[in-house]
């Protein structure tokens, strides 16, 4: 019984993480850059969640508008400020500079809000749980996973089906060639970190309804997001919603396991580890991912 | 022999770097005879060990061009091998630190072999991977402690052996000592047959294969020896520290502030490392002790701090050697 919880449990927390690993991977797709900032950007969206429900007092679920606006606005604002100016240099550039994106915006929120871990103790969703025969769903959780699955599904609506969208898939695949239809490279890497910023400031919106804002949550979903990105190919959206569900219930099914056993190395601080050593393998033996065709 | 007089040999350096380093040497060998505070002191102390730090970084980062983040995890082998053994066995600082080495050697031989079928960014990304596996490692393991680390055993007089002394001018000299010898390494190493192997390969990996180079093995030579550099500078901080958590020795932030120094010196070049550290060291320090004192200012230090790396990878990615460089070139 609790082992088919935690899958449940886990495939919630899944959709959430796939939402986070979209943004990640669009960028990572189109621009070949890793985001490194890509969690700073999900704690900025929770913080805007926080503020706005508390200070608006609306319900948090009202807010995830700002957040993904807030988002989009840091998403383009980065574009234009940092990235297109490291482009110009070697990788290694690439790497520091969202480096210290990062920790630019990391030491901000804990230069402007403090270290103090914040959560949100109003909306209508808080606290309650709905009961579907022996299984308990937290609403929060719930309608985390219901939302992040429809606006993973708008994004991949949008890249299939409009034309923007095929000229940013046409730019992931051959950035020259698209040029030379007239795709105009520079727009298209705007809008990859527009929809990049967007996805993770919605994902942080719905994430503060049950998990806590403090300065520095951006690392570990930063890495989840990475072992996401690894897990479903590179560049590969559907591959990244089923890595995301993969990663979240191994995070869930994972201390079942470790309980049955008593043991220092199996317990629940060891949840993100597995998924860490799961990138890593991944990477070394399968590096195009699960679904993936860039190498 | 002739390795050795290599290692000595500044010759091919221009004449204003041959003497900004006897300067700079003299500085340092004096320095403790300058009657300065015990803070500034302490500094200069950090500011030599991430110069050591930065200078093995800089074996597989700047001259091997892969950028490696996962340096803290040799640090916390050098430092816990040191602490762990000295707390266990009575073992001294002079057996259990070439352990550590050598544990570290193993270990980056072990995690290189499957890390360098990895290039760029997923290589960068792979090595944070594993620098966490092992924090959550240590930091959940009983037996070396957990979260809570280890507290060395306090000797009430000096003791050589165990590195325990009152003064930190001792300790001082200590990693002076090291400084050096990890300064002459890597100048002969810069014109050593793996030196060279490894610029090339930065530049033109198929090129380099197509020479015969054996790509793979290179790398992981480099990485190795930068991972014995690390892990001599961890187990002099446990016993300068004197006390290792996870937290202190493993962190990711020390992983970034390693190849942080080192690159925004100045990857590749034999000063960049030393350059960067004395550069962000003292930044890091005084900005921390004089803002971390006003209530209400935490993070502004390292905003500054990371503004600076924007602004350097922004515009110059070879970092301030880079723009002394370009500076000189335009003069002459």
């Amino acid at each position: 019984m609790t082992l088919i919880d935690a899958l449940l449990q886990g495939i919630l927390m899944g959709l959430l993480f796939a939402l986070v690993a979209l943004g990640l991977n669009i960028i990572w797709g189109v621009m070949d850059i890793v985001n490194f900032a890509h969690g700073e950007f999900l704690m900025i969206g929770m913080y805007t969640t926080y503020w706005t429900s508390l200070l608006l007092d609306i319900d948090p679920l009202l807010t995830l508008p700002v957040a993904a606006l807030v988002g989009i606005m840091l998403g383009v604002a980065s574009y234009y400020g940092l990235i297109r100016y490291l482009l110009r240099g070697p990788a290694i550039a690439q790497l520091f500079g969202t480096f210290g994106l990062m920790l630019f915006l990391r030491y901000l929120a804990q230069f402007l809000f403090g270290i103090d871990y914040r959560i949100i103790q109003k909306g209508i969703l808080i606290g309650k749980s709905l009961s579907i025969g022996p299984f308990i769903f937290d609403w929060t959780k719930l309608s985390a996973g219901i939302l992040s699955l429809l606006a993973f599904l708008f994004v991949y609506w949008f890249l299939n089906r409009t034309k923007t969208g095929k000229a940013l898939k046409a730019t992931s695949i051959n950035k020259e060639a698209a040029s030379y239809m007239g795709i105009k490279t520079d727009k298209m890497n705007a809008i990859a970190w527009a929809i990049g910023g967007g996805t993770v400031g919605i994902a942080g919106g719905l994430l503060a309804n049950f998990y806590y804002v403090y300065p520095t949550v951006g690392l570990l979903f930063c890495m989840i997001a990475f072992a996401c990105v690894a897990l479903g190919g590179f560049g590969s959206i559907k591959g990244v919603f089923f890595a995301g569900l993969l990663v979240g219930i191994l995070e869930m099914v994972f201390p079942v396991f470790g309980s049955l056993v008593n043991s220092d190395f199996l317990g629940s601080h060891f949840k993100f580890t597995v998924v860490y050593l799961t990138y890593f393998i991944i990477v070394v033996f399968r590096p195009q991912g699960l679904f993936g065709w860039k190498n | 022999m002739e390795k050795l007089k290599d290692a000595l040999d500044f010759r091919d350096f221009s004449r204003a770097e041959q003497i900004g380093l006897i300067i700079f040497s003299i500085f340092l060998f004096i320095f403790p005879w300058l009657g300065s505070g015990s803070f500034v002191k302490a500094v200069m102390i950090q500011f030599l060990l991430f110069s050591l730090f930065g200078m093995g970084w800089n074996t597989i980062g700047g001259y091997g061009g892969q950028v490696e983040l996962g340096k803290a995890q040799y640090v916390g082998i050098g430092a816990y091998t040191v602490a762990l053994t000295m707390v266990w066995w009575k073992i001294p600082f002079w057996v259990s630190m070439p352990m550590g080495v050598l544990l570290a050697v193993g270990y980056s031989f072990m995690i290189g072999y499957p890390l360098f079928r990895l290039k760029g960014h997923y290589f960068a990304i792979a090595t944070i991977c594993t620098s966490l596996v092992l924090q959550d490692i240590f930091a959940n393991w009983k037996l070396v402690g957990a979260a809570k680390g280890i507290e060395l055993p306090i000797h009430d007089h000096p003791d050589f052996l165990y590195m325990q002394f009152k003064s930190d001018t001792y300790y001082y000299y200590f990693i002076m000592v090291l400084f050096y010898v990890a300064l002459f390494y890597m100048n002969w190493f810069r014109r050593s047959k793996l030196g060279y192997q490894l610029r090339m390969i930065k530049d033109d990996e198929d090129a380099a294969e197509s020479l015969g180079i054996d790509i793979r093995w290179c790398k992981i030579k480099a990485y190795t020896i930068a991972s014995a550099f690390v892990a001599v500078g961890g187990g002099f901080m446990a016993v300068y520290n004197l006390y290792i958590d996870p937290a202190s020795v493993m962190d990711l932030d020390l992983s970034i502030k390693i190849a942080l120094m080192a690159m925004l010196g100045g990857a590749g070049s034999l000063w960049g490392p030393i350059i960067g550290a004395a550069f962000l060291v003292p930044l890091d320090r005084f900005l921390g002790s004089w803002l971390g004192g006003h209530k209400g200012l935490i993070g502004l230090d390292f905003m500054i701090y990371s503004m600076l790396i924007m602004v350097v990878s922004a515009y110059q990615p070879r970092g301030i050697w880079g723009i002394i460089e370009q500076f000189r070139r335009k003069g002459s």
